[in-house]
């Protein structure tokens, strides 16, 4: 577990403490205006005008360790990627209903529309109030919540959980998204410019059972193109695959991908190695 | 932040947001540079949209203009000003410079907070 896992977990992971999904947070003064920037009218703005901004800063991805340090004291944990099981404990944490929209970032780059961003209730109602140019919404039961995140481990789309900022009162849980890192903001910020507080890796990290898996794919590894990350190697020679643990964000998405289930996600903390990687 | 200095000329593309005017309702350069390839081309909201009595009720009712993102990716090709019915794009090619210091891209990144509360510099 990570220090905001200690801090604010109580226990268990932060995002899996109900303490962070209590109404009276998303109100606080502190949170408010955060949740309307990344839930209601200013979401655009900051997210995409972020990335219209990377370039400028980092020409050339230069100069990053700066931009990462200023974002580290002014953030300190944005979002973290989740796995299928974690996905469904926090919905189960959560009260009904949920709002399904389209994923925001994808638009701004000229792709077609995907609801993909299923916003907690809290945060929904400012949705829906502050953009009423999205019309193109659903509203979900905590069943239909939980079947469309299994519908996106199917497909391949990142589980990730996202919140309204880190303070003494707790840290407030506002959306869960299902993306791609080729649409993804912030997703793009931790893997091409390596921004940590955007994104961070989730709590696990894929092991592969070689006796299960050699030979499986005969040659055409079915799992590597679900690793957005790039951690997933394919050997000619031996005919497996192997996972680079420093790579490895633990989103679990090459399990569903895997045809004899050779794919296991273990804790990151068992790694001595990755204790620090986040 | 030391400057950096760059040994081949990076492209640069300038948009002319008068002559755009709101780009949600055209986006040509979006598409074309999306289908060329490197998706460098997208567009925001001018200003973050008004939220109340007033506020707009459809995407085309908020004025947006056009931004570059993702630079790197840019290879030059021009296809975005060709494809701009209002001639609001421009491809500027710096001249070459001669480098002063080159500097690599730090590759593995570690959480910069460690548990003992002391901070990792990532190398640059």
């Amino acid at each position: 577990m990570c220090k905001y896992c200690v801090e604010y977990g109580a226990g268990t992971k932060w995002y899996l403490n109900p303490d962070n999904y209590r109404d009276e947070l998303y109100s606080a003064e502190i949170h408010s205006g955060t949740v309307s920037m990344l839930g209601g009218a200013g979401k655009n703005t900051f997210e995409v005008g972020a990335m219209a901004q990377a370039d400028i800063m980092m020409t050339d991805l230069y100069n990053t360790g700066y931009f990462n340090m200023a974002v580290e004291n002014m953030t300190a944990h944005g979002g973290q990627i989740v796995p299928l099981e974690d996905a469904l404990k926090i919905l189960d944490i959560c009260q009904e209903p949920f709002l399904l929209m389209n994923c925001s970032c994808r638009r701004y780059f000229g792709r077609t529309d995907v609801k993909r961003c299923l916003f907690f209730w809290p945060v929904a109602r400012t949705a829906i109030k502050e953009r009423p140019w999205e019309k193109d919404t659903e509203i979900l039961t905590k069943e239909e919540a939980k079947n469309f995140e299994r519908e996106c481990d199917k497909k391949g789309f990142l589980h990730s959980i996202w919140h309204a900022g880190v303070n003494s009162d707790g840290i407030p849980s506002i959306v869960m998204c299902h993306c791609t890192a080729t649409d993804c903001v912030p997703t793009k910020f931790r893997i091409d410019y390596g921004i940590m507080n955007s994104q961070r890796k989730g709590e696990y990290v894929s092991i592969i059972d070689p006796l299960k898996c050699i030979d499986g794919c005969h040659s055409y590894p079915a799992c590597q193109h679900r690793c957005q990350f790039g951690a997933m190697k394919y050997s000619p020679v031996d005919r497996i695959m192997y996972v680079d643990p420093q790579l490895c964000f633990g989103c679990g998405l090459c399990r569903a991908a895997c045809p004899r289930g050779a794919i296991r996600l273990t804790d990151r903390s068992a790694f001595p190695s990755l204790v620090d990687n986040w | 932040m030391d400057e950096y200095y760059y040994v081949t000329p990076r492209p640069m593309i300038e948009v002319d947001t008068d002559l755009c005017g709101n780009a949600v309702l055209c986006l040509r350069c979006v598409k074309s540079c999306l289908d060329a390839g490197p998706n460098c081309i997208g567009f925001i909201n001018s200003d973050t949209p008004s939220v109340g009595p007033g506020a707009p009720q459809q995407l085309e009712d908020i004025h947006h203009q056009i931004i570059t993102t993702c630079m790197v990716n840019c290879n030059g090709c021009g296809r975005c000003v060709a494809a701009c019915p209002n001639g609001a794009l421009k491809l500027i090619m710096p001249e070459p410079q001669q480098p002063v210091e080159r500097v690599q891209r730090c590759d593995i990144v570690f959480c910069a907070t460690k548990r003992d509360g002391s901070i990792t510099v990532p190398r640059d």
